[in-house]
Order: C-alpha cells, then structure tokens, then sequence
C-alpha cells in the first residue's frame, strides 16, 4: 500500500492513540496533584538554560508553563491552566487534577467497551447538574458591606493557605483585601503594583496607598515636592540628533566646532526651557538625563528622574492621569499627572521616590519584603492569585464554601442523576461523580491523612440536608466550612468545572494523532 | 472516627486500612536537598566564632584569583553551587547579610542543624508540613525569648557600640585591630546619622579606601575626602591648596566636540596655524572663566567620549595655579557633592561661585606606593565619613574591608533597633533550653518536632567550643546546668576556655542579628521541607 503521508510524519491510529492522550494528560495532573491543598508541596523547577535559574513554586499554572512538554493532550490541560490563570487567576492547579481524573475514569469505561461519545454525552449531562446544584448553593452577601468583607477575607485566606503565604494569611489576605476594594469594582490590577524588596521578613510586607518608583532623585534637586505636577516623558535628553546615516558638518575652523557644541548646547537649553514651561516640577523621562540638562532641571527647582523603567513609566502615567509626551511644543495639549506629596523614602537599603495622593484614588503599592529572591518571587505569585481572585469575586459576588465542600455537593446531585438516568449513559454519570470525589481525596493524601476514611465520613455526613461539612486539613478531620470560615470564589469553581470537562471531552475524542514530518532545513553546503 | 477525634495531624498515627500512596522518588528528591544543603553548611561550620578557621578561595577562572576570607556570605557567594537546595542555602546567607550583615555564618550553619533534625524527623514519620508549621511556630516563640534576654541601648553609649563592634571583629582575620578598627567604625557610623532621622542608617554614606601599603595600624578615619588617585601634574600644578574653593565639573576641559558627525577641513598651512591658536583660545577662555568664578580646585567627571583633560589644558590649568583630580566616576559625583556640600556643574556657563565648595586643605599625601588626595576642613560637610584601609598585602585589605563592613552592619542594626544581646552561644542555649521546655505543654506531632528543633540551636554553642579546640560536649553541658541554675548570661569565654557571663566579658552583638538568623534560617529550612520534586524545564 502506498504511503498517504510524508515520509518522516507519524501516524497513530484508535487504540494506540486514546492511550498515548490518556496517559500524558495523567502523567501532567500526577505532577501537579502533590501541589493541591493547603499542605500541598512544593516544586523546584530548575532551569536547562543559561545561569541555570532556580524557582521554588506551589502555583500550578506556573509549573506547567515552564515544562518541556512532547504530548499533545498534555499541551492541552497545559492550556487549560494557562486559560484559567488569565480568566480568574486561582485554581489552576484543581483544573489540571480534574481534567485528569475525568480521564482516568474514562480510560476506564472505554475499557469496558463503551463508546467515548457515550462518555461524553454522559458528562456533558453530569456537569449541567452539577453547576445548577452548586449554583443553588451560592451565597451572595452583595448588599452586606461588612458580611461581604467577611466573605472577601475568607476567600482570600482560602487562597493563600495552599502558598508560601500561608502562616501570614491573615495578614496578607487583610493587604489583598484593602488593595482590591480600593479599586471599587475594577478588574484593572495594573493599579495595584506589586514591589518586591530582599530582605527582612514577609510579615514586614506593607500596601502603601499612591505608587513607588524604584529609581533615584537627581543630584541637587529637591527631596521632597508638595502638590506636584508631573509630566511623565519619553525623549533623548542628550541632543535630537539628525538620524540620517552619514550626516556630517564640514567647518574650517575650530572656533566653528565650539559654535556648534554651543548650538547643541543651546538646542538642550531650549528644550529644557520647553519642559519647564509647561508648570511642572517633576519631570520623569524614561531615557537617560544627562549632566547638562540635570543641571539646568537643578537650577530651576525642578525633581527629575532619569532612566525609568517602561512599565514603571506607564503606570505613574496610569496613576496620576498624566499623558506620556515626547514633543514638549505645545504645552496646553499635554496632560499633567498630579500627585499631592512626592518625596524619597527608604525600604531596607534602599532609597525610593514614593508619589502618595496620586490622582487615581484607586491606586496602591504592595511592598513585600522577604528573606530571598525565591520567596519574594513565590509570594508574589500567591499574592497575584489572591488579587485576581478577589477582583473576580468584587464583580461576581456569589461565594460557595471551600475545603471539598463543592465537590461533595456536586458528587451528591451527580450521583442522583445517575440513579435516574437509563442506559450506558449513567456508567459514565457515575464516573464524573467519582472524578469530582477525587478532588478533597487528594486534599487529604496530601496533608498525610486516611483520605478512604475521610472521604467516607464527609459522603455520610453530604447526605444530610444542607451540609456544610467539609475536609479540615488542620485539625484533620471532617469539620463545619462555615465556622472555619473556608470560602471559595464560585466563579473560580465554575471556571474549573468547566473548562475541565471541556478539556477531558477533548481529549476524549481524539483518535488519531498525526505528527507532522519536521520541515526540512535547506542544505546550504 | 479515630480520625476526627485525635486533633493532631494524622500524619504520625499509623494508616487505617489500605493507602497505596507512592511516595518513593519524593522522598528521594527531599533526602537529596536535605543532604546538599548540609554539606553546604558543614562546609562553612569551622569558620563560625572567634577561633574559626579561614577558608582559601581559588577562582576557577583564568585570573586564578585568591581570597582568603572567614565570611560566611563571602565563602558561599564564591562558591559555584550547582545543587537547588544549596543554592538557596547560598541565598539564605546573602539574605541575612542585606538584613543585618552579620551572623552570615551563623544562619547557614543554624539551617544546616535544622535540616538534619528535619531529617530524622520525617525518616520517623512525621509529615512535611507539619514540621514545617511547627518550625513556623518555634522561630516566632524564639524571637519572644530572644525579646526576653536584650539589654536596651543609647546611641550615646559609645562604650557599648565599640563593644558591639569588637564581636563581630573578633571572629575575622583582622581580630587583633579590633580595638583599632571598632571604635573608627562606631565614629564612622555615628558622624553620619542624620540627627533628622535618628534610626536611619546608610551606609553607602561611608566610603572605605583601600590603599596598599603599611599595615592595618595605618588605618584611619578621615574627616573629609579621599580620592585614590594622583593630582593630574603632568604640567607641573599645584599639589597642595590651602583654603580651597572646589568645583566638581561634570563637562571637560579639552577641545570642542560636537555630537552630530563633523570634520575640519584644512586646505592651506596658514590655516593650520590658526585652528591651532583658536584651540588655545578656546581652552584659555574656560580657564579664565574657571579662574574668575575663584576656584583653585578642579574635581572632573570621567567621561568616555572625549578627553576631561588635554596636556594643553592641564598647562593653563596649573598656570592659573589650579589643582586638577579627574576621571571622577559619575556614581561617586552623589557622594562628593554631598560630603563637600556643593553642587555639580555641567556646563561652562554656569561656572559660578555659590555652587564651589570649601576646603581648608587640598593636598597630594603619599601613601605607602601611591598616592592619593585628601581634603580635609570641608566647610559646612555633608553627612559622610571615608575610612581609608592600609595593609601589607591585598588580601589583607579586602578583609579588612569586608570585616569593616560587618562591623558597619552592627551598628547600623542597632541604630535601627537598640538592643544588645549577649555573644558566645548564650542567646542560643538560653533559647533551646525555653522552647524545650515549652515543647512540654504542647501536644502531638507539634510537640515532638519543636523538641527536635529546640536541641537543633545547639548546634552554635557546640560549634563554638569545637572550633576553640575545647570539649564541646563537656562545655554544653555546663552551659545548659548554668542556664538551667538561671544564669541567662552564661556563655562560652573562648579566650579562657570556659564558661562566664559573657557580659562581663564585653562580648555582645545585636539583637537584630539573632532575631533575622533565627527567623531567616526557618523560613529557608521550611522551604526546603515543603519541596518534593525537582523539575527540569526551559
């Protein structure tokens, strides 16, 4: 028989190719599934490349985009969690662990010869219940002020007991809290700047209300501004130079030379007159400022900063409503940012420039601070999490309880259906309950307890109306969500859900995979 | 519902039923961590205490470059750690050298103890995060305990800074200057706080000179500036200025360049002359103006694009009988300004006189081979100090350097923090003796861990006497029945070789430096704990 495909593309056919997805797919929620919990452990992901880079992470999302991925089903939940991460920032790790376990239990039914569609018209039933019985167990404390600061805080304590934040997570979930209430509803987190400084401790971590620029104060120029105007610049402070290739001046004498030094000289002047002319007294460029125009800035009473970074340009210009120009000829078309006091302060070693009663009222600074890179870095992470969380839960006000509470309610309505539905069908029903129930089971293995014992007791006690009981990692036992205060975002459960059966139904369907022939590089000897 | 009703984790109570869990590579991949780490630890343990050993660093490189050095911050930093787990341990030291710039070792060697009992911990049973919350929970009773035993401090207590100082001295190389080099760092540090903001410390304020020659005796604190070059002469200027006005210029005394490409051209000889004559118009024209504006000294900003200075303006130059330093790097221009309370001029135009700065004395001092520039008298001087370090051989000097920074770093933790802790291994006992006993009230798996932690602190008393040649098992034991007796002040007295109240001995550090090493060695040891995979990724 004559080949249909190029001669190097591989092709993998029924059987061979369902197994090649269930088992990556698996292999990739197996790494992840230690992480899940608040006992869950963490990962060091060493780096292959230059200066071999070492991060210590628990954030799932972050684990799966650096690895070395071959398998294509793996890609997808990698994608998946990835999609999480931009959509509600949390749970990206339980997304991972239950497309897994959804396919686990497949593998096993399509084992017992049934039809992968049978198995996802089986799950497409079961997650439409399980949202409507996890949707009537909402709670909403939208018209609560105090209540829903209560929910807030717990959320974010939930959050951020599974981080390297978690023995300050009353502390930290108090920082997220305030952070994402002052942005009144928004989703923009790019108020919210997030300053990492080595040294001290991560209780030390402060939020700052206005906004931190890591750079420093020119020499000579004022330390301290009050009611400043801001004009927030990108421009060559050296000389505007002519920018055609081979440009020269042809003089005949060196008195020639000096006159164009000192028009160049003259140019800057002006420019810098040009700036002052617009009112300000702070002008803050993202290219260098060089002596000559320091100078003058110094002169004039004026604070520059020189050379700052461009994220941190566009958020001051963000914060204090100021435009970022880089023609200075018409004054009355460019948009000041204003703060009320700019002055220099110290964190740590550190001198910083610090802009409080910025315009935009929402804006905040974080300032960890914690014992090494590694732990600045991950904390960051946690904190990230936490903020999106919370940001999505100021808009989508609805709050279930966490602990595998969810995940026993939906088990229990899955469970239900299954019973009532005819057919090969609820085989496939009853796996997606038993892929749900995996979830606090892991929970469990994770902080080293009898996860069979535990989970049996958290189904009997399920079984009573209105339960509120779910897994208590600490005391290790089953215990009341409620008074634990255990919250989660519903909107991240039902991200997870989702997205989860998606990705497993995915997979699932797939029953063949081509690997396209590499393309040929071109011999060039 | 043995479960539920037993409020410790479950972790150590025997599994119920059949749990397959493979658990295999885990704790593979921890027991490697634990066991890089310590070897990490273990390598710097010897150089901790006064009578600790130095180590020799050999560069791999082509320089083949030698540092001696008993730094611990230093030791690890040089060493190319290839392992993760060492390399935080690596990092762990650079984290308690940016908080308190001390105990650099003691943290790594603390870390190192805690590992091992972590070790023996899990090998018995004990879960992961359990250990590590335990250790979460002991660090914050030992900071309580270790609040318990500081002595509060003025800064106005001269005598207790210098004591202060001479602790951490005495572990380095340079331990027999300490006398000499403590109380300049406790002058060098106090002439720079700012009465402004009395517990701010920064000590980028300080400028340490390193000059070779002589010995460490030669070092001294001066009151005013020192540039490590030599006065630029070529044209036989001035090398001593008395009542100097001194500018600091940030633009160069040498022909015009302009920034957009240009080139002169020449089309006869007699046109030769006159660039020539105009050159030296020009130049002349700035030195006169420099003159004018009063100034007799001339501090110049390197620059890379042009020359600061041609032989032809260093002729002007000293005709006017001005004194030239150039190629000042542009980083240090900040400090200059600030010590000599001037302001830098970049442009020729604004060469004025409310922006010089004065001096009583401008010179060219020989030092040992070299030379540098003092200036000293500084009229209205900043805030700053400059230490100028002498020494027989370079490697000497960079320790001293080094050491002199440690110093540095403890008064500046008690300026931010004034309390004073005892020295010689007392904080530790004293907090090993506290926690065990606490460990007693507590029940379960916490219990048993912060039992195993607690005896882990004694690692720095052992090591002490160990390091001293003494017996070590024999002066801990002393040392936990003195603690025991309620004696809080008990330490070991390597000098003599046993065990005083080591405040009567003067060996006393901050208490920030227990505090951070203390705190900083469990948040790293928890890390560790808590890892259970390595992975490879891009």
């Amino acid at each position: 028989m004559d080949r249909v495909l190029k001669d190097d593309a591989v092709e993998e056919k029924g059987e061979r190719a369902r197994m090649a997805s269930f088992i990556g797919a698996m292999a990739i929620a197996d790494l992840v599934k230690t992480t899940l919990g608040p006992k869950g452990m963490d990962k060091i992901l060493q780096s292959t490349g230059r200066g071999r880079n070492v991060t210590v992470t628990n954030d799932g999302a972050t684990i799966l985009k650096s690895l070395h991925i071959d398998n294509p089903a793996a890609k997808v939940l990698v994608d998946i969690s990835k999609v999480q991460d931009d959509e509600v920032g949390d749970g990206t790790t339980s997304v991972v662990v239950l497309a897994g376990e959804l396919l686990r239990e497949a593998e096993k039914l399509v084992n017992m010869k049934i039809h992968p569609m049978t198995i996802i018209a089986g799950y497409r039933m079961a997650v439409e219940c399980a949202r409507n019985a996890l949707l009537q167990r909402t709670m909403d404390n939208k018209e609560n002020t105090d209540k829903f600061r209560s929910d807030l805080m717990n959320i974010a304590m939930t959050t951020l007991s599974s981080k390297i934040l978690s023995q300050d997570k009353e502390y930290f979930a108090e920082l997220a809290v305030d952070a994402v209430l002052r942005l009144k509803g928004s989703t923009n987190l790019e108020a919210i700047q997030i300053l990492k400084k080595p040294g001290g401790s991560l209780k030390d971590s402060f939020l700052d209300e206005g906004f931190i620029l890591d750079k420093k104060i020119g020499i000579g120029q004022p330390k301290r501004i009050e009611n400043a105007k801001i004009l927030v610049a990108n421009t060559a402070m050296d000389t505007d130079k002519v920018k055609i290739y081979g440009a020269r001046v042809r003089v005949d004498s060196m008195a020639k030379v000096a006159e164009i030094e000192a028009a160049e000289k003259q140019k800057m002047r002006e420019k810098v007159q040009k700036i002052i002319g617009h009112g300000i007294n702070c002008f803050v460029n993202r290219q260098l400022i060089y002596n000559f125009p320091e100078e003058l800035f110094a002169d004039a009473g004026i604070l520059a900063i020189e050379h700052a970074d461009f994220e941190g340009i566009e958020r001051l210009a963000l914060v204090t409503g100021g435009d970022i120009a880089s023609t200075f000829d018409n004054p009355e078309s460019v948009k000041l940012g204003h703060c009320k006091v700019i002055e220099e302060i110290m964190i740590g070693e550190d001198k910083l420039i610090h802009f409080s009663g910025v315009e935009m009222g929402q804006a905040c600074t974080i300032v960890l601070r914690g014992a090494s890179e590694h732990v600045l870095d991950e904390a960051e992470r946690s904190l990230h999490d936490a903020l999106c969380v919370l940001s999505q839960t100021v808009n989508d006000t609805r709050v279930v309880f966490g602990g595998g509470w969810p995940e026993m309610v939906m088990a229990k309505e899955v469970d239900e259906l299954a019973r009532k539905t005819p057919g090969k069908k609820s085989h496939a029903i009853d796996a997606f309950s038993r892929a749900l129930q995996a979830i606090p089971t892991i929970i469990a293995d994770n902080a080293g307890l009898d996860s069979a014992e535990l989970i049996s007791q958290l189904r009997a006690e399920h079984h009573k109306e209105n339960s509120t009981a779910g897994i208590d990692v600490i005391t290790g036992s089953v215990g009341d969500m409620q008074k634990r205060g255990i919250s989660e975002s519903f909107k991240v459960k039902q991200a997870i859900l989702l997205s989860a059966t998606e990705a497993a139904e995915m997979i699932l369907r797939v029953d063949e995979i081509i690997t396209c022939a590499p393309r040929r590089r071109e011999d060039r000897m | 519902m043995a479960a539920s009703s037993a409020p410790a984790p479950a972790a150590a109570a025997p599994r119920k039923g059949e749990t397959y869990t493979d658990t295999k590579r885990r704790d593979d991949v921890r027991g490697a961590n634990i066991a890089a780490a310590r070897a990490v630890a273990d390598a710097v343990r010897t150089s901790l205490g006064p009578r600790g050993m130095d180590k020799m660093i050999a560069s791999g490189d082509q320089a083949h470059e030698v540092i001696i050095t008993n730094d611990g911050a230093t030791i690890l930093s040089r060493m190319s750690l290839l392992q993760p787990a060492a390399r935080m341990l690596a990092e762990l030291s650079r984290s308690q050298d940016a908080a308190a710039g001390d105990g650099t070792t003691t943290v790594v060697v603390l870390a190192g103890s805690l590992l091992r009992r972590a070790q023996s911990l899990l090998s018995a049973g004990a879960h992961p995060t359990a250990a590590a919350d335990a250790l979460h929970r002991l660090a914050t009773r030992a900071v309580e305990v270790l609040h318990g035993m500081a002595i509060p401090i003025e800064l106005s207590d001269r005598d207790s800074l210098v004591k202060s100082a001479s602790t951490a001295l005495n572990s380095k190389v340079v331990s027999q200057y300490s006398s000499l080099l403590s109380p300049l760092a406790v002058d060098a540090a106090l002439s720079v706080v700012d009465p402004a903001h009395p517990d701010l410390l920064d000590l980028r304020d300080i400028r340490i000179v390193k000059k070779l020659g002589g010995t460490l005796d030669d070092t001294e604190l001066v009151r005013g500036l020192i540039f490590d070059k030599k006065v630029s002469h070529a044209a036989g200027g001035p090398t001593r200025v008395e009542n100097a006005k001194i500018a600091v210029i940030q633009f160069q005394v040498s022909p015009p360049k302009t920034d957009i490409e240009q080139s002169v051209i020449v089309s006869d000889y007699a046109q030769m002359d006159r660039i020539l004559r105009e050159e030296r118009n020009y130049i002349l024209g700035m030195v006169k103006k420099i003159k004018a504006a009063g100034c007799n000294v001339l501090l110049i900003q390197k620059s890379i694009l042009r020359d600061a200075v041609t032989d032809l303006s260093l002729h002007y130059l000293a005709k006017a009988k001005i004194l030239v330093v150039k190629d000042v790097e542009r980083d240090e221009i900040e400090f200059v300004t600030k010590t000599l309370n001037c302001l830098p001029i970049a442009n020729i135009e604004h060469f004025r006189a409310d922006k010089l700065g004065h001096a009583d004395l401008v010179e060219e001092v020989s030092v040992g081979e070299g030379k540098v520039v003092k200036i000293t008298g500084i009229r209205d001087m900043g805030r700053t100090a400059t230490i100028l370090v002498r020494g027989s051989n370079q490697l000497v000097i960079d320790e001293a350097d080094r050491s002199l920074h440690d110093a540095l770093c403890v008064i500046r933790c008690l300026v931010n923090k004034r309390f004073m802790i005892a020295g010689g291994g007392a904080p530790e006992i004293e907090m090993s003796m506290q926690l065990a006993s606490w460990a007693k009230e507590l029940q379960g798996m916490e219990s048993y861990c912060i039992k195993e932690f607690a005896d882990a602190l004694e690692v720095i008393p052992y090591t002490l006497a160990e390091n001293a040649g003494l017996n070590p098992i024999a002066i801990v034991t002393e040392l936990r029945n003195r603690h025991a007796k309620g004696e809080k002040n008990a330490g070991i007295n390597v000098r003599k070789g046993q065990i005083t109240n080591i405040l009567e001995e003067n060996v006393v550090q901050p208490l920030l430096v227990s505090t951070s090493a203390i705190t900083l060695a469990c948040e790293c040891v928890r890390m560790i704990l808590k890892i259970d995979d390595i992975v490879t990724v891009r």
